[in-house]
């Protein structure tokens, strides 16, 4: 599922603007959506699982959730990783720095700090072309974060100079071959969960290789895109995208859950028009027909006798 | 300690301009020393809200030039002398002034003052960017529409992300009859969406019209309009007073409408 670079530039600049992005995917939907949305809502009421509204053909886009800055936990240090590949480049070029900022920004104010003050910092800058501007930009966000840039690791000339002369110490790594740009290998672990304790207002988009786990509302006009699963202990209004990587087992649960739209995998589905009135946990997966949604406690029932089968099969085997 | 407050919307049109004219309005009547800092740096129009165009001398863009001082260029209001006025030029645009030149204007003007606020101009681009630079606070102006809501949201967002940590709310012409007839976002319905403390509430008023193009804020009015007791209102809580919010279903609250919500459940 790797597209050309021109195309997956088009796909993510659109997901940057959550409006526009749910405009392009509703407009080739057949006539016939409306019908299904009815029967939904009848559903709702007295079914306890109801199958979400009928996807579109419209498959969905797939997003690069490594194309924000994030912290990762290295032992002694944590690791700041800058998104990579010539893609993020361009993305992340002349007027995506001020964005990428922001949204690192966003992302650091909303999560709970798993560090102690005054923690080291290691910025893995990797091919990314940075100037000491752009450094001391980084400083300064991560100093009023309570953490310490001390290093700096990159592959390209000009940021180590720039680093250099900020004073900070520098690992210059050889370049990556950027031309064979391997797509992340499967069956690779996803990243520690990201835990935010924030309300994710209107144009933030978080995204992350890992499950997102957020503790308050999110508005609608924003965006979660997570390569594991999307827990929402709040409203959840926004457009929500799990198992981004492709992994349909994934599942998007909110307490309350009214989404502009649904993505699981390569799934998208929207939600039915009009009130629901229903204000019961949720939980959206990926059932026989497309994205279904049951209600929180079903599910687990359900779930875990599923679970439960499967975990009694070897023993009948032996 | 002077306070500095940025007021900003994300959305044009809901009424930035005439808050601040009467929010410093307000607050200069309570002996408080304001100014007030137009950051719309080409599309200026705070001055004429408070009747003040004319006496405009010096804009911010001389005072960073080196051509005056920012206490010279300060237009003093003749009704009440503690509000000033920084007006902006307006043969420029915004990319005239960086956000760092905002803050050593507004620098400038905290040590003589007690209140600064900044009308910022509509959208989330530079003019934005160098209006919230200064601020430590921010009075995000919305009207019960949709629209301005989830623009609002965008902007508290922002605000966050920009070390704006005290963000208060105030929802601009709200009509209580609509609001009644369930035809109109509630308070109770922006508050749900964006849960930030609510400032105060003001309700549509024509007078505001009248009071705009004459160039006096509502409340310097003899005989105050809803509106302008409920700038009032906001002005006393910025101060720290515990004011409640005026019921604004009193003056609609008929047999009829009360009727009408029986029925209706």
């Amino acid at each position: 599922m790797v597209p050309d670079d021109s195309a997956s530039l088009a796909i993510t600049e659109a997901a940057a603007d959550p409006d526009m992005l749910s405009v392009d995917v509703s407009t080739p939907a057949p006539s016939d959506m409306p019908e299904a949305t009815a029967q939904t809502h009848s559903d709702v009421s007295n079914a306890p699982e109801v199958a979400a509204d009928a996807a579109p053909p419209v498959p969905a886009p797939p997003i690069d959730p490594r194309t924000q800055l994030r912290l990762r936990n290295d032992g002694e240090h944590l690791v700041l990783l800058m998104p990579n590949g010539p893609q993020a480049e361009a993305e992340g070029g002349a007027l995506g720095w001020g964005e990428l900022l922001q949204h690192f920004k966003q992302r650091l104010n909303g999560s709970e700090p798993f560090w102690q003050p005054n923690t080291v910092v290691h910025l893995a800058a990797r091919d990314r072309l940075l100037d000491a501007r752009q450094l001391q930009a980084l400083e300064e966000i991560l100093t009023a974060a309570q953490l310490t840039l001390k290093r700096v690791a990159t592959s390209r000339r000009q940021t180590a100079m720039a680093a250099v002369a900020a004073g900070y110490s520098v690992d210059q790594l050889a370049a990556e071959d950027t031309l064979v740009q391997s797509p992340p290998a499967p069956g690779k672990p996803l990243a520690e969960p990201l835990y935010l304790q924030t309300t994710v207002r209107s144009g933030v988009e978080i995204r992350h290789p890992g499950t997102i786990v957020v503790l308050g509302d999110v508005n609608p006009g924003s965006s979660l895109v997570a390569e594991g699963d999307i827990l929402v202990w709040g409203r959840l209004r926004g457009m929500a995208h799990a198992g981004s990587g492709g992994d349909r087992s994934r599942c998007i649960m909110a307490l309350q859950m009214h989404p502009t739209q649904l993505r699981l995998a390569d799934l998208v589905a929207r939600a039915p028009d009009g009130p629901t009135g229903d204000y019961l946990p949720e939980v959206a997966y990926v059932g026989n027909n497309g994205i279904r949604i049951a209600q929180a406690q079903a599910f687990a029932q359900q779930h875990f006798n599923a679970t439960l089968e499967r975990g009694a099969q070897p023993t009948d085997a032996f | 300690m002077t306070r500095i407050i940025v007021m900003t919307s994300g959305k044009g049109g809901v009424g930035k301009s005439t808050c601040t004219a009467n929010l410093g309005m307000a607050l200069a009547q309570r002996k408080q020393r304001v100014a007030v800092v137009d950051a719309d740096f080409g599309l200026r129009n705070l001055d004429l809200l408070l009747g003040l165009e004319n006496r405009i001398v010096y804009t911010a863009l001389d005072v960073l030039a080196g051509d005056c001082t920012v206490e010279k260029a300060l237009v003093k209001d003749k009704r009440q002398p503690t509000l000033g006025l920084l007006a902006a030029a307006q043969n420029r645009n915004k990319e005239a002034i960086t956000p760092e030149q905002m803050k050593q204007l507004v620098a400038g003007l905290a040590p003589s003052h007690d209140f600064i606020l900044i009308d910022c101009p509509a959208g989330i681009e530079m003019g934005f960017q160098n209006a919230i630079a200064p601020a430590k606070e921010a009075i995000v102006v919305t009207t019960p529409e949709i629209s301005a809501v989830r623009d609002a949201d965008r902007v508290i967002g922002l605000l966050e992300a920009n070390d704006v940590k005290f963000t208060k709310l105030l929802i601009n012409r709200i009509k209580p009859k609509m609001v009644q007839e369930d035809q109109m976002m509630s308070v109770r319905d922006v508050l749900d969406i964006l849960a930030v403390p609510l400032l105060g509430v003001v309700p549509d008023d024509e007078r505001v019209i009248v009071s705009s193009n004459r160039g006096e804020p509502l409340v310097l009015d003899k005989e105050l309009s809803l509106a302008g007791v409920a700038f009032n209102n906001v002005a006393r809580r910025l101060l720290g007073e515990e004011v409640p919010l005026i019921d604004l279903n009193a003056t609609h609250d008929d047999l009829f409408s009360r009727l009408r919500r029986f029925f209706r459940g």
